[in-house]
């Protein structure tokens, strides 16, 4: 630490004296104190940011180059586009994409406003376990949904008649499973945005005579138009950059997800991957910048003390509540139950006794039972390793005195992986990491490389999550622990990763399930000794072995229902052991 | 029962702060002796409490020296000084109970276990909470949650106290009780307490010396009395209290024209030239029955405040509104009414003159 010396005194003394009267740059003093004590945070802060920048913008500049390059590595500049354009695949598979993406986003939204509505605005009983089901899907690849729309509407699906001789196989099928999958999302953040709701808002529109429709349209509408904007922008990435459920059931339309994966494995034209990804990065990184302008405005809005809505008797509104949640309930029954069913039928649809052989992967390509294992070790890697990273970084932009320009690359780089679909990060990962040149280009291949792919992947939403618990806290135990002569280590031990357990917990549990089901990513990164059990369904289901698919999707559905079930049990004991620290603050 | 903790001498020499553009503070220079308990009082916005996080060095001074004792502090991180904070929110550590809160700063000192115990206990004591000690924060009240708070700040024995709007996010009665708890306790253990504060009645209440401030400069520094009798500027007058401004233009000598009359003023005016204005406190206007003071004026209204009745007078000759505190007893005496015709002097002791 500084220690007086009479030098130093008079370099302060005379800039004391030549302080003018206005001044726009930090002063000598300043600097000097700025930097003492606290380079070592801001030096980590800068490992952070560079390992996000190797982790994301390293390898997606070299798929933006690569895309203006030809086979030879030749700069071209736009003829893979022209060449793309004039093969006709703008017209297909990007307004497909578009199309389909968009109304997608239309039902999905449309259903879950209906759900969160009648969750948070009526008196059902049960909600808790509603709430439970509703989010399900969430647990499962998407490829599950797929699967099971084959054998409820497939050629010898069990209700085949309801199309009216519309196929399954295309639009119809990817919507329909999009729906499923992404559902959840649209409804955590509606339900977040409607949980919320002032109780004195609603008094007002009584006391104004408001009825309980015009009370709708002009207080719970509005209130919840941030939460409709932010799922709609979710929903419609989640879809336009999702490949499971297209190449599952999307027969012969093409959409720009199953197009990228077509060009690099099927016809090995790596050029032509990357400008189907530049393709497929533009809506997404449209709905990111649009998805953050509307967050923003949000939380300028986001002011006063509101006193919780607590919805009155009502019998008749109850019933409407009900009416609007058994459609969808039902259908995620439908797909989940046909899916457990199909798995578990010996050999569809002639022997339909229930057995175990569909279980038996060891039998079929894929991976087997190796896959399964594989993907458990990367999933509680990811979830170790990511949540450890997310937190440390999200601590030192947070709690940690930066410089200003510093937190706000960090922010940019942690939330740049939202705009970045899995397919193109995946892509980028060949080009950046099997680059001959690369000095690490050894962890191609491995378990590993998968882990830092999922962890960037999910980078986005753990950051924000863990960002989020740590701004709740006071922001003044720093400078309380630097007058009781702790430094920030030590309250950082023993005060924020005690308060943030919960949030800790959350994304540990959003990493691995993640990990678990993701496909897009990972689908050109395993090895062969590296073979996931979500990229096993999709293999297995190329190859035809429809049920064995089934199996393995319910399988993974499995371990992380068991996953949240652990940390649901982990949280209420948090919960409850940290219950004195939290009473009387409601 | 506990040792008195020699309270530290603070020198602040020409300190500066700047945000940008911004001019947070501007050349302040202040010395405080060991044991006193200062205030640094002013509207929002101030600067008040960027003085006093520069003092902590949670913020750093653009230019300027501080001197705690003998030691330049001017660089070192808060981690190197001695004191003590309190905040408006207390920031107690939710995980921790009221012992461990205590006990927090001991341990970070690598004080022995005993030691720690014993001066917890001494301290849950000092501030009435021995029966808390196993208590989390969330599970006390306001009051008792800013007990804890001041002896987490005590326990390591700082030279140097420093509460920051410490009573603002109390009810009105608890904060009464605790304001004369702290100075008290403050008077007790001897230790250099800054108060940062916009609350007057509370710096009036509890200083032995108020540093006013406004726009980052300090406006007076004195007793609250002096603060209260003799403002140095007219901010100060209009900030402490409530105060009546008369303008007015100056004649020669310690003379001044109101309207079309001439007062004579007690002390020499602030400059020969330019506007003045006037001010007068409004329990030292001394109102009389019709017909027998220099002004006469009509009654607008009168605002009942318990002890004393605010009267609004709205003078006869001169554009001027003046409000008046009058006892009920007087009041009545002088049959006080809205509307009612009513006379007035304005003692020329009372009278402060500041440039316009």
């Amino acid at each position: 630490m500084p220690e007086y010396d009479p030098g130093k005194r008079s370099m302060i003394d005379s800039h004391v004296l030549s302080t003018p009267a206005t001044r726009n740059w930090p002063s000598l003093v300043e600097l000097r104190r700025k930097f003492a004590g606290r380079w070592v945070f801001s030096l980590l802060l800068v490992t952070g940011c560079a390992i996000l920048t190797l982790l994301v913008l390293a390898p997606l500049y070299t798929l933006l180059s690569k895309s203006v390059e030809n086979r030879a590595g030749e700069f071209v500049g736009l003829e893979n586009f022209a060449r793309y354009l004039s093969s006709g695949g703008i017209e297909s598979a990007f307004f497909n994409s578009l199309w389909v993406a968009g109304l997608s986003t239309l039902v999905v939204v449309f259903l879950a406003f209906m759900a969160a509505w009648a969750l948070t605005r009526t008196r059902l009983p049960f909600t808790g376990w509603i709430r439970g089901v509703l989010v399900l899907p969430i647990l499962a690849p998407s490829l599950l949904p797929a699967i099971s729309l084959v054998y409820l509407f497939g050629n010898q699906g069990v209700l085949k008649d309801w199309l009216f001789g519309a196929e399954i196989y295309g639009p119809i099928g990817i919507i329909m499973g999009s729906c499923f999958w992404t559902f959840p999302h649209a409804l955590m953040i509606l339900l977040t945005a409607m949980d919320n709701a002032d109780g004195r808002h609603y008094e007002a529109a009584t006391a104004l005579k408001a009825g309980p429709w015009r009370t709708f349209w002009t207080v719970t509408v509005p209130g919840a138009r941030y939460g409709l904007v932010s799922a709609a922008f979710v929903v419609f990435t989640l879809v336009i950059t999702d490949f499971g459920v297209p190449k599952v059931i999307g027969g012969q339309f093409d959409v720009l997800a199953t197009d990228i994966y077509k060009q690099v494995i099927g016809q090995q034209k790596f050029e032509m991957g990357a400008v189907v990804s530049v393709l497929l990065l533009l809506p997404a990184m449209l709905a990111f910048i649009a998805d953050r302008y509307v967050q923003r405005k949000q939380s300028a809005s986001f002011t006063a003390r509101s006193v919780p809505y607590k919805p009155g008797q009502d019998r008749k509104r109850d019933t409407v509540g009900a009416l609007m949640l058994t459609p969808t309930l039902v259908f995620i029954f439908a797909i989940i139950g046909m899916a457990i069913y199909a798995s578990f039928v010996t050999f569809w649809p002639y022997n339909l006794d229930l057995s175990l052989n569909n279980y038996q992967f060891g039998r079929m390509d894929g991976g087997g039972w190796g896959a399964y294992g594989n993907s458990l070790q990367m999933a509680l890697g990811t979830m170790v390793i990511g949540t450890m990273l997310v937190f440390f970084n999200a601590w030192l932009m947070e709690r940690t005195p930066q410089p200003r320009i510093l937190t706000g690359l960090f922010q940019f780089l942690s939330l740049l992986p939202l705009a970045v679909p899995g397919l193109v990060l995946g892509l980028s990962y060949i080009f950046f990491f099997n680059h001959p040149d690369n000095p690490i280009n050894g962890i191609y291949g491995t378990l590993f490389i998968l882990m830092l792919c999922t962890i960037t992947h999910f980078y986005a939403v753990s950051h924000l999550t863990a960002v989020t618990a740590l701004k709740q806290l006071d922001q003044e135990f720093e400078a309380v622990g630097e007058s009781l002569n702790a430094s920030r280590w030590r309250v950082l031990f023993t005060v924020t990763l005690p308060l943030c357990l919960p949030a800790i917990l959350d994304v540990a549990l959003y990493l691995f399930v993640n990990a678990m089901t993701t496909v897009s990513a990972v689908v050109f990164l395993y090895g062969h000794d590296s073979q996931l059990a979500s990229v096993a369904v999709l293999n297995m289901d190329e190859a035809g072995d429809i049920a064995p698919a089934a199996a393995m999707a319910i399988l993974i559905t499995a371990t992380c229902a068991v996953a949240k079930l652990i940390q649901g049990l982990l949280r209420s004991w948090v919960d409850r052991s940290t219950r004195p620290w939290r009473q009387g603050t409601e | 029962m506990s040792q008195k903790t020699q309270g530290s001498r603070l020198e602040i020499q020409g300190v500066d702060k700047f945000f940008g553009d911004f001019c947070a503070l501007k050349n302040i220079d202040l010395t405080i002796e060991p044991g006193e308990l200062v205030c640094f009082l002013g509207p929002s916005g101030c600067g008040k409490t960027t003085l006093l996080r520069i003092i902590a060095g949670l913020e750093c001074q653009s230019g300027g020296l501080l001197h705690q004792g003998d030691t330049d502090i001017s660089l070192k991180p808060p981690r190197d000084r001695d004191f003590g904070i309190v905040f408006q929110s207390y920031a107690l550590f939710p995980n921790m109970t009221v012992a461990d809160n205590i006990a927090y700063g001991l341990r970070s000192i690598g004080m022995p276990k005993a030691r720690v115990r014993s001066r917890v206990d001494e301290l849950l004591n000092l501030v009435g909470l021995e029966d808390h000690a196993r208590k989390y924060p969330a599970q006390l009240s306001g009051g008792q949650q800013q007990r804890v708070a001041l002896a987490r700040a005590l326990a390591p024995s700082p030279g140097l106290l420093l509460l920051d709007e410490p009573l603002s996010a109390l009810d009105a009665k608890v904060r009464h009780h605790l304001r004369s708890e702290i100075r008290n306790l403050q008077k007790q253990l001897g230790v250099t307490t800054i108060m940062v504060t916009h609350d007057q009645e509370e710096a009036l209440a509890m200083a032995d010396r108020v540093v006013v401030m406004n726009n980052g400069v300090i406006e007076q520094v004195g007793t609250p009395l002096e603060i209260y009798q003799q403002p140095a500027s007219a901010f100060v007058a209009s900030f402490i209290g409530a105060m009546n401004f008369i303008d007015s233009s100056p004649l020669n000598g310690q003379r001044v024209k109101v309207g079309d009359r001439e007062l004579e003023l007690v002390r020499p005016l602030p400059s020969a030239e330019g506007a003045v204005r006037l001010a007068i406190r409004p329990e030292d206007v001394h109102l009389l029955p019709c017909g027998d003071g220099e002004w006469e004026g009509e009654v607008r209204a009168l605002d009942y405040l318990g002890a004393f009745i605010r009267t609004h007078i709205r003078l006869n000759d001169v554009e001027l509104e003046l409000i008046v505190d009058v006892d009920p007893r007087s009041a009545r005496r002088l049959g006080l009414c809205v509307g009612g015709g009513i006379c007035l002097n304005l003692p020329s002791d009372a009278l402060h003159c500041f440039a316009a």
